[in-house]
């Protein structure tokens, strides 16, 4: 009965899987993107660019649920959050889903860069990559400077003032990109919404194609490559090795291989 | 790649698709960044603020002893985003939002202290003498002349608490004599004077001012953004 049911989902499922395939192509790009071979040393090193993206998954999922009830305006952005966190259900549950993975994704982003940095993973042909990877690190630090001020409390508030007093200072432009921040010469409704603006449509709008390509080109070039490239070389170099030792002895004696072979290479 | 095109581009056609391209660009990427850039516009360019200009009510400023800088909290009207005033105008009888829109200063009144050395740079600020309170502010309590008023506000510090470096709000230590900013630890002295930290300039006075009859400090929005390194305005707060 069991072996029955097993029989019968099993073909069902390869009939539906198939049958996609077909269509879409959608197995093959899967086997493309799930399936690289890794090296066996340090392979854990290689899962936190992995992290960095499930992290990111999380931010938008629950960045998503928290646009349900958050309000982006003054007198009520607090007390939105006030709501999501005392009486939405599970509302602690996804904000702090929300907060803590943003925290550990600047951390997984450093881990990930490091790993990146310290394997040499950045070298050709793979330094777009890293540019990628930096553009996606700032865009980022864009998110993170941007949703602190959400909340609308004083840590938010104060962090997001000083961190805008700071880009007043950049030469030339200081005074144009602080006032282009507020929304005008002071704090207040519309700094608000253009924060909301940036941390909920442009920034996430701007990271998501970056994402895509980072993946794209690092399935392109793989991302342990240098590791790999050297064994590759390795045995390379050795085959060739191999071939001018052959060639020596050929050399030799070109007319009678026979003989040759037993003279070696003694002249 | 020159050889595959068959039509080569003459001068006419790049000119043609050069204009045509440069009208549609303008037309496809002007208006979204105006209209993003639009605060930048209006405040950098046009000079306009958000913050209300008129006279905005400070405290009296009889009980201010000498020595001792005290705290006001004034509240600025601010219009921004959402056009109150303006529908208020055409519509007078619409639903106008329940909180009246404010940015709230912190300012800091203090007798100005008579600067006997001028600091220098690194020299931690000015030497000061003691803190004087005018005279006539012991003899009357309201009905001050024009004259007395000058003088009253010619003693008077009116400082922004909003700190000259990143904008953190500065607080008075009685015991060290001196404000001191919570972010990064700067320092001035009673007269909002430079003594040491990070800022690049003493705290910001605010320059438009007056005491009226009752003897009521009254002030409108605007600093004192020259001597800075950079001309910033504290912005916020």
């Amino acid at each position: 009965m069991i072996g029955r049911i097993r029989s019968q989902t099993e073909e069902a499922s390869k009939f539906v899987v198939d049958w996609m395939e077909h269509r879409t192509g959608v197995v093959t790009i899967l086997e493309h993107a799930l399936y690289e071979p890794v090296p066996k040393r340090g392979a854990w090193m290689y899962t936190l660019g992995s992290a960095v993206l499930l992290l990111i998954t999380v931010q938008f999922l629950t960045g998503i649920l928290l646009l349900f009830y958050y309000v982006p305006s003054t007198d009520h952005a607090w007390n939105s959050v006030n709501y999501i966190m005392n009486e939405a259900y599970f509302g602690q549950l996804i904000r702090g889903l929300h907060y803590w993975s943003a925290n550990f994704l600047l951390a997984m982003i450093g881990l990930h860069m490091a790993q990146v940095f310290f394997s040499g993973g950045y070298k050709a042909p793979r330094e777009l990559n890293w540019v990628v990877g930096v553009i996606l690190l700032l865009l980022v630090i864009g998110l993170a400077f941007t949703g602190y001020l959400l909340r609308w409390d004083q840590d938010g508030f104060w962090a997001s003032v000083v961190g805008m007093k700071i880009g007043s200072y950049s030469p030339f432009v200081g005074g144009y990109v602080i006032n282009f921040l507020l929304g005008g010469d002071v704090a207040g409704p519309a700094t608000l919404s253009r924060f909301f603006a940036l941390h909920v449509w442009l920034l996430p709008a701007a990271i998501a194609p970056f994402i895509g390509l980072h993946m794209f080109l690092f399935r392109k070039h793989g991302v342990f490559g240098s590791q790999m490239e050297y064994t590759e070389r390795l045995a390379k170099l050795h085959e060739r090795q191999r071939l001018e030792e052959y060639a020596g002895f050929e050399m030799d004696d070109d007319e009678d291989g026979q003989n040759g072979r037993s003279n070696g290479r003694d002249e | 790649m020159a050889e595959l095109q068959k039509d080569p581009i003459t001068r006419g056609d790049f000119l043609g698709f050069g204009l045509l391209g440069a009208i549609s660009g303008a037309i496809l990427t002007i208006p979204p960044v105006a209209f993003v850039l639009s605060p930048v516009i209006k405040t950098n360019v046009l000079g306009q603020t958000d913050i209300d200009q008129g006279w905005q009510r400070v405290g009296p400023v009889a009980d201010l002893e000498p020595g001792t800088p005290d705290v006001f909290e004034v509240e600025f009207p601010i219009e921004q985003v959402y056009s109150d005033r303006e529908i208020q105008e055409k519509f007078s009888g619409s639903q106008k939002s329940e909180s009246e829109f404010t940015v709230r200063h912190a300012v800091w009144l203090s007798w100005k202290a008579p600067v006997k050395i001028q600091g220098q740079q690194g020299s931690g600020g000015d030497i000061l003498g003691e803190p004087e309170k005018p005279a006539i502010l012991d003899q009357k309590t309201s009905g001050f002349t024009q004259s007395e008023r000058d003088e009253i506000l010619g003693q008077l510090n009116i400082l922004s608490n909003s700190c000259a470096h990143l904008g953190c709000p500065v607080r008075w230590f009685p015991e060290k004599h001196e404000f001191l900013c919570p972010c990064h630890g700067g320092l001035y002295d009673i007269n909002g004077g430079y003594v040491g930290g990070p800022p690049p300039r003493g705290m910001y006075n605010y320059t438009q001012a007056e005491i009226r009859e009752d003897g009521t400090l009254y002030i409108k929005h605007g600093y004192d953004i020259e001597p800075g390194l950079n001309k910033q305005q504290p912005y916020v707060v």
